[in-house]
């Protein structure tokens, strides 16, 4: 980049501005409510997994239906928590 | 095809939240140069601009506008507060005005305080906004952008990833159950590319359930954004979603909220717009290959002059008891008017793109024209979507053939006072 010539200054919010014991808002209560339904639809995706006895599996298909499942959860948390 | 939709290859939109276009960028219609008026095209304030507060004073416009505590409690922006911002309060029916006249009154419905119902009226001088100002005189500003349902958040958000908030005119979680695909779904299942970027996990994502529980990969994390400008991963659409919360950071430090929603702080929403602008900026393979339209989801219930105009139904309907006006509202009138900047090296300097105020040349913009452009743009409009986004206006013709030397284009330096 070649060097500007307007450069703009962007000045910092007073101190003190920072406040996360401000009460929230109806947007965030709403945010909260939709996080949780989408929570909903995975947790219903773990009790299924969870509810299946391993040793019920009898066929390859049946284990790689499981396996499926279950991966496709896990890897899903793994993404979250190395930040991807 | 002009040098600058040549060389398009990203759309990258920022969504800020609930503040009106009078309140952000009206002032600079009042700034003069040599006593002439500088910017005579944008349609913002006069200064004579007023609302009626509930004991028939009238109150003007005022330049007081303050970055935190003016506000508070948050102005309603939900659907029976909007119909009596922009209706003044005559009863729901054929024929009435938009008069925008219902500003104080409904702000004094919360604050049961006279001087503060007031606060409605206020604006920023340019000088507050170091960067929504320029960009906006640097590149171009629209002087007809409103929000595409006159309500709260989650439904106008919904037009921009849908075309549609099918049927809702409120905050409710909602399930997409009618086979309209968002711009993610459609630019994915075509083989390109496209991302939500949400500020941090604390942060989380403003957009619709559905997005979130459904498609788990469009999703990443603002410091990902960052690090996809810098090595130029960036995907071919990607919305950005600013910080809705303050809360520690990593290692304890401060992470304030930068969305402008009512009451956060708006100079960390200007260095937040800012630090896209600069990411973007900074790369030069990037900078000359992608538009940036920075834009506010709602007006939150601040006031604005122009009249919301009517437009394309999107073929739905909400009742009675969803509007809670006693009347349905059939999506025939956009919400009131937004912010709306959009940023290229290839946008001559000082575009102002005439809106309702030009009756011979205005064009109307709302969130559908986000899906509406990029499916244009990058899938030749081949998608299922409602007749309202195949009608909304598209913003790639502000692109020209000459492309603005670097030295010419504005950078942020950001902190300090």
């Amino acid at each position: 980049m070649a060097t500007p010539s307007k450069v703009v200054h962007v000045p910092d919010p007073e101190p003190g501005a920072y406040n996360p014991n401000r009460l929230a808002g109806k947007l965030l209560q709403s945010q909260a409510l939709h996080l949780r339904e989408a929570l909903i639809k995975h947790m219903t995706e773990l009790a299924a997994v969870i509810s299946v006895d391993p040793r019920s599996l009898k066929t390859e298909g049946d284990f790689g239906n499981y396996a499926k499942k279950a991966t496709a959860i896990l890897h899903t948390h793994a993404a979250v928590s190395s930040g991807r | 095809m002009t040098a600058g939709l040549d060389n398009l290859k990203h759309i990258v939109v920022l969504m800020m939240e609930n503040r009106s276009f009078d309140h952000m960028l009206g002032g600079l219609s009042l700034v003069t140069d040599n006593g002439a008026k500088k910017y005579p095209k944008i349609n913002g304030l006069t200064g004579n601009e007023s609302n009626p507060d509930t004991a028939g004073k009238v109150i003007k416009v005022q330049p007081n506008a303050k970055f935190q505590s003016q506000l508070d409690p948050d102005p309603d922006h939900h659907f029976p507060g909007v119909d009596l911002q922009i209706f003044g309060g005559a009863p729901p029916g054929p024929g009435r005005i938009p008069t925008m006249q219902g500003f104080v009154k409904d702000y004094f419905t919360q604050t049961k305080d006279m001087n503060r119902s007031h606060n409605i009226m206020s604006y920023f001088t340019p000088d507050k906004l170091p960067v929504l100002s320029t960009l906006a005189t640097e590149f171009a500003v629209f002087n007809g952008w409103f929000s595409s349902i006159p309500g709260p958040t989650i439904c106008n958000r919904a037009f921009a990833h849908y075309g549609t908030s099918f049927g809702q005119v409120g905050m409710d979680v909602f399930y997409v159950l009618d086979p309209i695909p968002s711009i993610y779904e459609r630019m994915i299942q075509a083989g390109h590319t496209a991302k939500i970027y949400y500020y941090d996990q604390q942060s989380s994502t403003m957009e619709i359930v559905n997005l979130l529980k459904n498609q788990p990969e469009i999703f990443a994390s603002y410091s990902q954004f960052i690090a996809d400008c810098e090595v130029g991963t960036l995907p071919e659409y990607s919305f950005i979603e600013p910080c809705y919360n303050d809360h520690p950071g990593p290692g304890g430090g401060e992470i304030l909220a930068s969305d402008q929603h009512p009451d956060h702080n708006v100079q960390e929403g200007e260095k937040f717009i800012a630090r896209v602008y600069n990411a973007i900026r900074t790369n030069p393979i990037l900078w000359e290959s992608t538009l940036l339209l920075i834009v506010y989801d709602e007006h939150g219930g601040i006031y604005d002059h122009v009249p919301p105009p009517i437009c394309t139904p999107d073929g739905y309907s909400a009742k009675p008891s969803d509007t809670e006006t006693g009347e349905a509202f059939n999506f025939d009138r956009l919400g009131v008017r937004v912010p709306a900047v959009l940023v290229s090296p290839y946008i001559p300097m000082g575009t102002v793109v005439p809106g309702t105020e030009n009756v011979a040349n205005g064009r109307v913009f709302e969130h559908a024209c986000i899906p509406a452009t990029v499916t244009n743009f990058f899938l030749k409009g081949d998608a299922k979507r409602t007749v309202r986004e195949k009608k909304a206006d598209a913003f790639l013709d502000f692109l020209s053939d000459q492309k603005r030397p670097d030295a010419d284009v504005p950078y942020f330096k950001l902190g300090g006072k």
